[in-house]
């Protein structure tokens, strides 16, 4: 049997596979269509970096080694560093949030640009290996700084692209003279 | 001990009955009327069924046109297949328009791909031409059917149980088809026989899972969408959209404002 033919065996068999994956239930429950904007308006975790930031800075805790106290200053860098992790899990949490906040977006949206979509998941891969990185960087207790401030970046970026698919989807349903799209009639003819 | 052939005829006996059971539930649960390219898919493939029966029997008909006429209605239930496909992923997309617009494109360029690789393996021999052909359209409904369910899991469009089980039995089916033709076509001649029983075997288990999910069809099902929110949210997210507006208005006001000034 030939190379070509083995190929196209295979990719019978990986689409069976990939069907099997697709139909299994989704790890998180759905999110409501209010739920979109209760979690637009909430606080971002990422406009606490300068806190986090700051609380990791050595020269923060150095003043305890002068002062003869090295114990209390290593307890008090992994507690900051634990912080800096939990802070981490949370930007990652806010971060998947967001994600799905732009995929509910991009459902209620009566345009969807595929470069916009790749681009999301690229940024999305990035930000997942970035964030891995970074919590082995803290676990190693080595410096952060850079990969915090470039995660923060990223979430402030999917943020700042989500106001602008909101914007769209507002102003469209605020052409309320225009005839109904299907698309609009997700939003209950908004 | 039974024979080969007599268990493929039972197999086709029992498919024909199954296809037909299949047919009087679409029309008893008025599902022909909500899938018609799907029902017209069965009718074809019954149709079929009883050709090649007739064809089969009929000793007097050359070999050449029995087989002919064989492979015609095999192309004609492919082509139903894909068209039920296409009736398929609208009904699951099509309500979304960004999105529709957006896997429309995805699933021509896979449908695309996977067909001129297909064809390429003809290497211009044209009697493989319309065979390669064939398994290269059923290759791509597979691969078509699995890229909208990704679709439809990535973005959270709900599908209902019957657009499932639909799903699941085009996709099975032509994955094993090209699977069974494949392995077939170079290395098991000599088990031909056997290899068409498990073809056929393959369609049965797509038939039950379709009857299945026709019987437990819900008419609920269709209306248990995500678009359809009550007045008091649908106000609610009226004024929030509005005031969101009103507040990027401003703050791109603002922006210009600044850029203005430091120019």
């Amino acid at each position: 049997m030939s190379l070509p033919i083995i190929l196209l065996v295979l990719f019978a068999l990986l689409l069976v596979a990939l069907l099997a994956w697709a139909l299994r239930p989704p790890a998180r429950p759905v999110k409501q269509a209010l739920d979109v904007f209760e979690a637009l308006s909430r606080p971002r975790h990422c406009s606490r970096i300068s806190h986090v930031m700051q609380a990791l800075q050595p020269e923060d805790t150095e003043y305890l080694r002068e002062t003869e106290q090295v114990a209390v200053m290593r307890t008090l860098r992994q507690q900051r560093r634990r912080i800096a992790l939990n802070y981490l899990d949370q930007l990652r949490e806010e971060f998947e949030e967001l994600l799905e906040i732009s995929r509910m977006l991009a459902v209620m949206s009566p345009q969807v640009t595929g470069m916009q979509e790749l681009e999301r998941w690229k940024l999305s891969m990035t930000f997942a290996a970035n964030c891995a990185f970074l919590r082995w960087k803290l676990r190693l207790r080595l410096q952060t700084f850079s990969g915090f401030v470039l995660l923060s970046n990223m979430a402030a970026d999917i943020a700042r692209q989500l106001e602008m698919a909101t914007a769209r989807i507002a102003e469209a349903a605020v052409r309320g003279s225009e005839p109904p799209t299907p698309g609009n009639e997700i939003l209950g003819g908004l | 001990m039974v024979e080969p052939l007599q268990l493929q005829a039972a197999a086709w006996a029992l498919t024909t009955t199954l296809e037909l059971a299949l047919f009087v539930q679409l029309v008893r649960r008025t599902l022909a009327r909500i899938y018609p390219l799907f029902f017209t898919y069965i009718v074809a493939v019954i149709f079929q069924s009883i050709a090649v029966a007739v064809l089969y029997r009929n000793i007097h008909l050359d070999k050449v046109t029995v087989w002919k006429v064989a492979w015609a209605t095999q192309g004609l239930a492919v082509l139903m297949r894909s068209l039920a496909l296409v009736e398929l992923n609208r009904s699951v997309l099509s309500r979304y328009v960004g999105i529709w617009a957006l896997a429309s494109r995805f699933f021509l360029s896979v449908a695309g791909a996977v067909i001129a690789y297909a064809l390429a393996l003809s290497k211009g021999e044209w009697q493989w031409l319309i065979l390669n052909g064939i398994r290269g359209l059923e290759l791509a409904m597979a691969a078509v059917i699995v890229t909208m369910l990704i679709f439809a899991r990535y973005y959270r469009v709900p599908i209902n149980q019957l657009q499932r089980a639909l799903a699941v039995g085009l996709c099975l089916y032509s994955s094993f088809y090209v699977i069974n033709y494949s392995l077939l076509e170079r290395i098991v001649q000599q088990y031909a026989v056997l290899w068409n029983f498990l073809g056929i075997f393959a369609f049965i288990a797509s038939l039950l899972v379709w009857i299945s999910a026709v019987n437990w069809y819900a008419e609920s099902e269709e209306v248990a969408l995500p678009p359809a929110i009550s007045q008091e949210l649908h106000g609610k997210l009226s004024a929030e959209v509005n005031s969101r507006l009103y507040l990027l208005n401003r703050q791109l006001i603002q922006l210009l404002h600044l850029k203005d000034r430091s120019q």
